[in-house]
């Protein structure tokens, strides 16, 4: 079990409990599996996410390959999960290069921290598996939000790391990415047993294509957990969304034929 | 080529920052010939004896005034260049700088007090002021970053910055205060406010030397972080630095710095804002050639400051302070947003 949380409450005060987002939760991640967290807007999964990448204080436990999130170093945890998360604002800019090169931070051990062989190796398939080899030299805030975005998914896979939290890697993205995105991340699985995807999707249908494992939330808690038929029933998304999720997409498909 | 243009890019500014610091030392009140400049600091240096050709009022002119004092000037400017790149990238602010951290309001409170008290005119040496100004300067930011600390578990940036400025607002008030109730030293303590080189010495260049030397070296050792923190703690985080015992670090050092600049200079504004900019501007903004470029673009820039403050309107000297932001705003302006639309 490479994740396993109990009574796990998690938010944005000093105290997690006092104003909790994530209230009570419990569930297991195994290695290796692909896993899509669902929900409404508001409904914690962005918090979730952050939580398991230790990046906000929890109460209760949360464990990652056997011990608590919160007594790893940075470093440690940071071999083992790289977090993309949503778009920030930028305030100093650097060349796509260069962001995707800060993702071999922990790899690079030269004392001004040059790069390697291996770290250019690593950057240049990134950077060509997102499409952005043309733009390498460019200024990141001169970027769209889907450029941009395909830079900061490059930069996160230069981390390497075994598990991969993805907080909507749709977003900004046109068709064409989004399809190759999807192949990327399959190919990533597929690449070794042990890499381990958790993601926050808004797009049902990206998710059902990439993920065999699913968390769904409501209000800082998991309604359902499982696989695709245990999930996907129309009641447990209705009641997530608050609206007939099934027609919806089926009166979408319906306008192709 | 992009590799080749971006070399000659530094090449190019730090002779040219060379050529404008022997430029200053040779200008002034007195005109110092480079010929006769470089043999003066030559016989110096080699503790051999300087020909008879050379005017002996020209040595002492050269070597005890207008060298200490135009070096003094470059050191303190390359500190505060530094240590604004850094509290801009740390914080991610644009705006940010030692002195929203309180560094000047301290300062000058700890020498306020000093002169008002007339402890200042006793005989504790000529670097009583110094040492107090920056150690209150000093001990101001380490008070607004151990508050933030505590009120912000996960000191983030607006916390930082919010209590730096509302403590610098409640230190300068104070100040107000003391300038009020004690008006006869108010010329004095504004003069120290707005910031000099006049007289400094050797020994006051050779200081500020080493602590640029040091912090240089120390901020030098945290350049990729520096580059990885401009992209906000949660990215940070999730690439591996303690974002927390980082912060922590790096402003400390850039504290130190202005603090080592502002004792010597008092308080000199407009170099750590814009010059770190500037440099972004020509050399991008990776943090391996913003903090060296920063220092050496800073310190030529300080230099000519202070040479333009005291030969402008000969015999009078001019505040330095004024000068930085008279000269400056208009350079700024230009390399800033000439190619904007690049």
């Amino acid at each position: 079990m490479i994740l396993k949380s109990k009574d796990l409450v998690c938010g944005y005060s000093k105290k997690p409990h006092i104003n909790p987002v994530i209230k009570n939760i419990e569930f297991q991640i195994e290695q290796g599996s692909k896993v899509a967290i669902l929900g409404a807007n508001g409904c914690g999964k962005t918090t979730l996410l952050r939580a398991i990448g230790g990046i906000l204080p929890y109460e209760g436990s949360l464990l990652l390959d056997g011990e608590e999130v919160r007594s790893y170093k940075r470093r440690k945890i940071a071999e083992k999960l790289a977090v993309m998360t949503q778009l920030s604002q930028l305030y100093f800019s650097y060349t796509v290069e260069e962001t995707v090169m800060l993702g071999r931070y922990l790899h690079t051990n030269h004392i001004f921290g040059n790069p390697d062989d291996r770290d250019k190796d690593v950057v240049e398939k990134c950077l060509r598996r997102n499409g952005l080899l043309e733009i390498r030299g460019k200024q990141i805030d001169e970027l769209s939000g889907g450029q941009r975005q395909r830079v900061f998914l490059a930069r996160t896979m230069a981390q390497e790391t075994p598990i991969l939290l993805l907080d909507e890697p749709t977003n900004h993205l046109d068709l064409r990415y989004q399809a190759e995105l999807m192949e990327y991340l399959l190919d990533w699985c597929k690449e070794d047993p042990a890499h381990t995807l958790i993601g926050v999707f808004h797009d049902i249908n990206m998710a059902l294509s990439v993920c065999d494992q699913f968390l769904v939330m409501k209000d800082g808690q998991i309604i359902s957990a499982g696989s695709k038929d245990v999930v996907l029933s129309g009641e447990i998304l209705k009641e997530a969304y608050e609206m007939d999720v099934e027609s919806y997409m089926q009166k979408q498909l319906s306008f192709w034929s | 080529m992009k590799q080749k243009t971006h070399r000659a890019k530094i090449i190019i500014s730090c002779i040219l920052s060379v050529i404008i610091v022997i430029l200053c030392m040779s200008i002034g009140s007195v005109s110092v010939p480079v010929k006769e400049g470089v043999t003066i600091v030559f016989h110096k240096i080699t503790g051999t004896a300087i020909p008879d050709s050379v005017n002996p009022s020209l040595i002492s002119i050269l070597w005890e005034i207008r060298m200490p004092r135009t070096l003094c000037a470059f050191f303190v400017g390359a500190a505060l260049s530094a240590s604004g790149a850094v509290m801009q990238s740390v914080l991610q602010n644009p705006l940010a700088s030692s002195y929203t951290m309180g560094v000047s309001a301290g300062a000058t409170l700890g020498v306020a007090i000093l002169i008002v008290s007339g402890i200042a005119n006793t005989a504790l040496g000529m670097f009583t002021l110094p040492v107090v100004g920056f150690l209150a300067g000093f001990l101001t930011v380490i008070f607004v970053i151990g508050v933030a600390a505590k009120i912000d578990h996960n000191m983030q940036n607006h916390t930082i910055i919010m209590f730096g400025m509302v403590f610098s607002l409640f230190v300068n008030a104070i100040l107000t205060l003391i300038s009020s109730l004690a008006s006869d030293h108010v010329q004095r303590l504004i003069l120290w406010q707005m910031g000099s080189f006049s007289g400094r010495r050797w020994i006051h260049a050779g200081i500020v030397c080493v602590c640029v030397i040091v912090g240089g070296i120390i901020l030098m050792l945290w350049h990729r972080e520096l580059d990885i923190m401009t992209f906000g703690d949660e990215q940070a985080m999730s690439l591996g630095v303690d974002t927390k015992k980082s912060k922590v670090i790096l402003l400390v050092i850039a504290s130190f710095l202005t603090g080592a600049a502002v004792c010597f200079s008092g308080i000199i504004g407009f170099v750590d804002l814009t010059v770190p900019h500037a440099v972004r501007r020509l050399f991008g903004s990776k943090h391996k050639y913003v903090l060296p470029m920063s220092m050496v673009i800073g310190g030529a820039f300080l230099a000519l400051a202070d040479m333009i403050s005291r030969t402008i309107l000969a015999p009078r000297e001019i505040p330095v302070g004024a000068v930085t932001a008279l000269v400056g705003v208009p350079f700024f302006v230009w390399v800033y947003f000439h190619d904007s639309k690049k």
